[in-house]
């Protein structure tokens, strides 16, 4: 069995760029776009608190039911995806969302949770966020 | 290209890291060392960032060949390098167009039953289907 001791794994080419054989074999897919790059378990609750993360240096709670994660390792630009959800009390009324324009930049997202006509704080507030690292 | 034949990676310290079967598949020491889990299924296969008000355009995306403007709030994500079923999971998330009330906020549900391995269908809903300046989505699953 062949073993390579190493601390860090590089790409050639391109340094940030390591192409991995998909599930089929058929094809590759990239490692460094397809690594989440930052997530959260916070409870939004009264005092915020996170139950766990990475790559979150912090959260601010904004108001009631909005809160604003900050990254330890920043974002390349505002063009990331990020997806959230919180812990539903009223299937027909709960949402997730943003605000709308600029509420994105490399630094931090803001997000909202919702329920019935206004925002919510709620005890389960999970997010997740891929894209380009700076 | 230089190829390099292994079956493991190992930190200096003998540690092992990542162990590469016969098929390509590599597992990966967890982050509390008590398990491992395989880098493939662990990867994001798809994901995007896009505007989906007025002329629809696409911020930034990685393996989307393209979106189609279905309808108002509506719309399809091109999947370029095809997913081996339709049995995988997305994760759609949209902004609303205002914060002054929950009820304008978008629901992120997915467009209908329609998953194809080429393809997926996401949508923003609030009173009704409703474009979205913000509309982003994640896919994980099997690549073909």
């Amino acid at each position: 069995m062949a073993t390579l001791k190493t601390n860090t794994l590089t790409g050639t080419s391109t340094a940030g760029s390591i192409a991995v054989t998909g599930e089929g074999n058929s094809t590759t897919t990239n490692l460094q776009q397809g690594l989440c790059k930052a997530w959260v378990n916070l409870n939004g609750t009264s005092t915020i608190s996170t139950r766990d993360s990475f790559n979150i240096s912090g959260t601010t709670d904004n108001t009631t039911g909005a809160y604003t994660h900050a990254f330890t390792n920043n974002m390349n630009n505002d063009d990331y995806a990020f997806g959230s959800c919180h812990n539903g009390n009223d299937f027909s009324a709960d949402r997730d969302g943003s605000d709308s324009g600029d509420v994105a930049t490399s630094s931090f997202k803001r997000i909202l949770t919702l329920s019935g006509t206004g925002t919510q704080d709620n005890d389960l507030v999970l997010s997740i966020v891929a894209g380009d690292l700076a | 290209m230089s190829n390099l034949l292994v079956q493991n990676i190992k930190h200096t310290n003998n540690t092992t890291s990542m162990a590469i079967d016969t098929s390509g598949q590599v597992t990966i020491r967890g982050e509390g060392s008590a398990t491992t889990t395989n880098l493939q299924q662990g990867l994001a296969k798809c994901w995007i960032n896009f505007d989906g008000s007025g002329t629809i355009a696409t911020r930034d995306s990685f393996n989307v060949s393209g979106i189609t403007d279905d309808a108002t709030g509506r719309y399809t994500v091109s999947i370029n390098n095809d997913m081996a079923n339709d049995d995988y999971a997305v994760l759609n998330y949209t902004s609303g167009s205002t914060n002054s009330s929950a009820t304008a906020f978008n629901n992120n549900f997915l467009g209908g039953n329609n998953l194809q391995t080429s393809t997926f269908a996401i949508s923003a809903y609030a009173a009704d289907f409703e474009d979205s300046d913000m509309v982003m989505a994640q896919v994980t699953g099997d690549l073909a």
